[in-house]
């Protein structure tokens, strides 16, 4: 009876797994297969033969390696930048002692997190216009930095607060710096709670489609998310290339997501909540 | 101590760059966004025309404005009756089974932190009508092709399909997270006094999890208001502007046809839509749940 019922649920949860991983299995097929019509004729099966080359297609052809390296750069430099920025002001706010005007300060960077950021598209377009960025990496980057701060601070903030007092008073004591207190002690400390941030960070800047669709127009300069859908709308009659550069463009994230899955999900949840 | 941690500089030095970034990306956009919304800015020209409520009035009488709206209100509706139940039901199930959990959970996590544009190409090829994997499958059931995306009836359903796809399991293991933390004597207590599984669930689990299913809810308004990327990579809004949202409405008038002010002006009325269905939400709703725990 115990057995029956637990095949049950097991039956409804692997449902469940097909509808969301059958997806991927069916890209991944057509990924290697020889054309729209192998598709059309056996879209379940495997691939007669496996079509590698249209990897290689995708990666040059389709300038999948521009877009890609691009993506790279600009998630990594924002992640690295707002995370620096946003540990010096958790810092501050959570560690100096000028509590009322870290709380006020706290207060206005929750008020961020209220925002509907889709809605700042416009006047954060005409802002890079005046500023003369546009068509530059520079007008996805500051943004991107500037993006993450809110959710950054938050979470710091509660991190840098849960750390006893005693540290930086022997810190003090010893003769350091706040400069040296937030390098030499904070920073290695509250390193478990930086790296789940960058990573989330990364993610939300390597996925970011809507400003750069909009603040870039130069192909060579493009992200792997526009650079996939101008591609799509392009070469739509080529689904076996486009297969495989929907490969190109999850597989980091798949990769990043099997090592640190753990982390991701906390992050993750945690910053949705906090909003 | 309090000396070594109580200099106005260095104090500066920490807070201006995070906070100078915040403020010119935060509130002086909002800023700009209201001002422009009372001119017939075309974006590109020096000179503002400041025409009062004008924009306005011609968004709020504008029919096309309304559908897109009501767009936004299809992903909201479509979360509540469509997603929560799925949502309480997988948690519930997962929360039951020991074997195996670990793989649902990183499963059933893994879209949502992929790209919402690079999904929105693969469930267009999903959709494709003569060899996407839907109309396939629906042929095993005798079922006729349907042009997904290009038919004004299917459009919108398949893009909220995808919609869910993405973001069901991210909720699932917001609920599931609070489904474990229940305590296990309560679950013991009802066992012995007799209850069955499904008891268990109904009566003890599910009153429970009430508050964060709140929590859900509440992040699908917000998510619906902000909802535009998988709207521009399925169907850029149409047929016929069929699945345009505010969103992709504010795009079009302000960045394809040059009416900035007006673009501006729908930025604003997402902007207080949001706002007003948060605090209608938090007051009506979230308030009556939260006292009931209390």
């Amino acid at each position: 009876m115990q057995t029956a019922k637990r095949t049950i649920l097991h039956v409804f949860l692997m449902g469940y797994l097909l509808v969301i991983l059958y997806p991927f299995l069916f890209v991944l097929f057509s990924s290697v297969k020889t054309s729209n019509q192998e598709i059309a004729a056996r879209p379940f099966g495997l691939p007669e033969s496996l079509q590698w080359t249209n990897y290689a297609n995708a990666w040059v052809n389709a300038k999948i390696s521009t877009y890609f390296l691009n993506s790279l750069y600009i998630g990594l430099l924002s992640a690295c930048l707002s995370i620096l920025l946003a540990a010096m002001l958790a810092f501050a706010i959570s560690r100096m002692r000028y509590r009322r005007l870290s709380m006020l300060l706290f207060q206005l960077v929750l008020l961020g997190m209220l925002i509907p950021n889709n809605a700042l598209l416009l006047p954060i377009y005409g802002m890079m216009r005046e500023l003369h960025i546009l068509d530059t990496h520079l007008a996805l980057i500051v943004p991107y930095t500037a993006n993450a701060i809110p959710f950054s601070v938050i979470i710091l903030t509660a991190f840098m607060r849960a750390l006893p007092g005693e540290i930086e008073e022997a810190a003090v004591m010893d003769g350091l710096s706040p400069l040296g207190l937030f390098a030499k002690i904070m920073v290695p400390l509250t390193l478990p709670a930086l790296v789940t941030i960058f990573i989330i960070n990364f993610l939300g800047n390597w996925n970011e489609f809507l400003l750069a669709n909009y603040f870039l127009s130069d192909d060579a300069l493009m992200t792997l998310p526009v650079g996939m859908v101008g591609f799509r709308d392009a070469y739509n009659t080529n689904y076996a290339q486009m297969s495989a550069g929907i490969v190109f463009s999850v597989l980091p994230v798949l990769i990043l997501y099997a090592i640190l899955q753990e982390k991701i999900i906390e992050g993750v949840t945690a910053g949705s909540v906090k909003g | 101590m309090n000396q070594a941690l109580r200099r106005p500089l260095i104090y500066l030095l920490f807070v201006l760059p995070g906070l100078v970034l915040f403020a010119a990306f935060f509130i002086y956009p909002v800023l700009t966004a209201v001002t422009n919304s009372f001119t017939s800015w075309n974006g590109i020209s020096q000179d503002k025309a400041y025409i009062g409520v004008d924009n306005y009035t011609l968004a709020l009488s504008d029919a096309a404005f309304w559908r897109s709206v009501r767009n936004n209100s299809y992903f909201i509706l479509f979360s509540c009756f469509v997603q929560v139940p799925l949502i309480v039901l997988f948690s519930l199930l997962i929360a039951q089974v020991k074997k195996l959990k670990g793989l649902y959970k990183t499963a059933v996590f893994l879209p949502s932190i992929l790209s919402t544009a690079v999904i929105g190409i693969l469930w267009g090829f999903i959709y494709h009508p003569d060899f996407g994997l839907m109309n396939e499958a629906l042929g095993l059931f005798g079922i006729e092709s349907v042009y997904w995306l290009s038919d004004r009836r299917w459009a919108m359903v398949a893009i909220l399909i995808t919609n869910a796809w993405q973001w069901t399991g991210f909720y699932i293991i917001m609920v599931l997270a609070a489904i474990l933390a229940i305590p296990a004597e309560l679950e013991e207590a009802a066992r012995i006094d007799g209850a069955t599984g499904i008891q268990r669930a109904l009566r003890i689990t599910l009153p429970l999890i009430v508050p964060i299913l709140s929590v859900v809810v509440m992040l699908s308004i917000a998510g619906a208001m902000k909802a535009a990327d998988i709207v521009l990579v399925m169907t850029k809004g149409g047929p016929a502007g069929s699945t345009d949202v505010m969103a992709t409405y504010m795009i079009r008038y302000a960045i394809t046809s040059f009416k900035h002010g007006y673009g501006n002006t729908i930025a604003v009325l997402i902007f207080v839509f949001t706002i007003v269905l948060t605090a209608v939400y938090q007051l009506l709703i979230a308030r009556r749940i939260e006292g009931r725990e209390a």
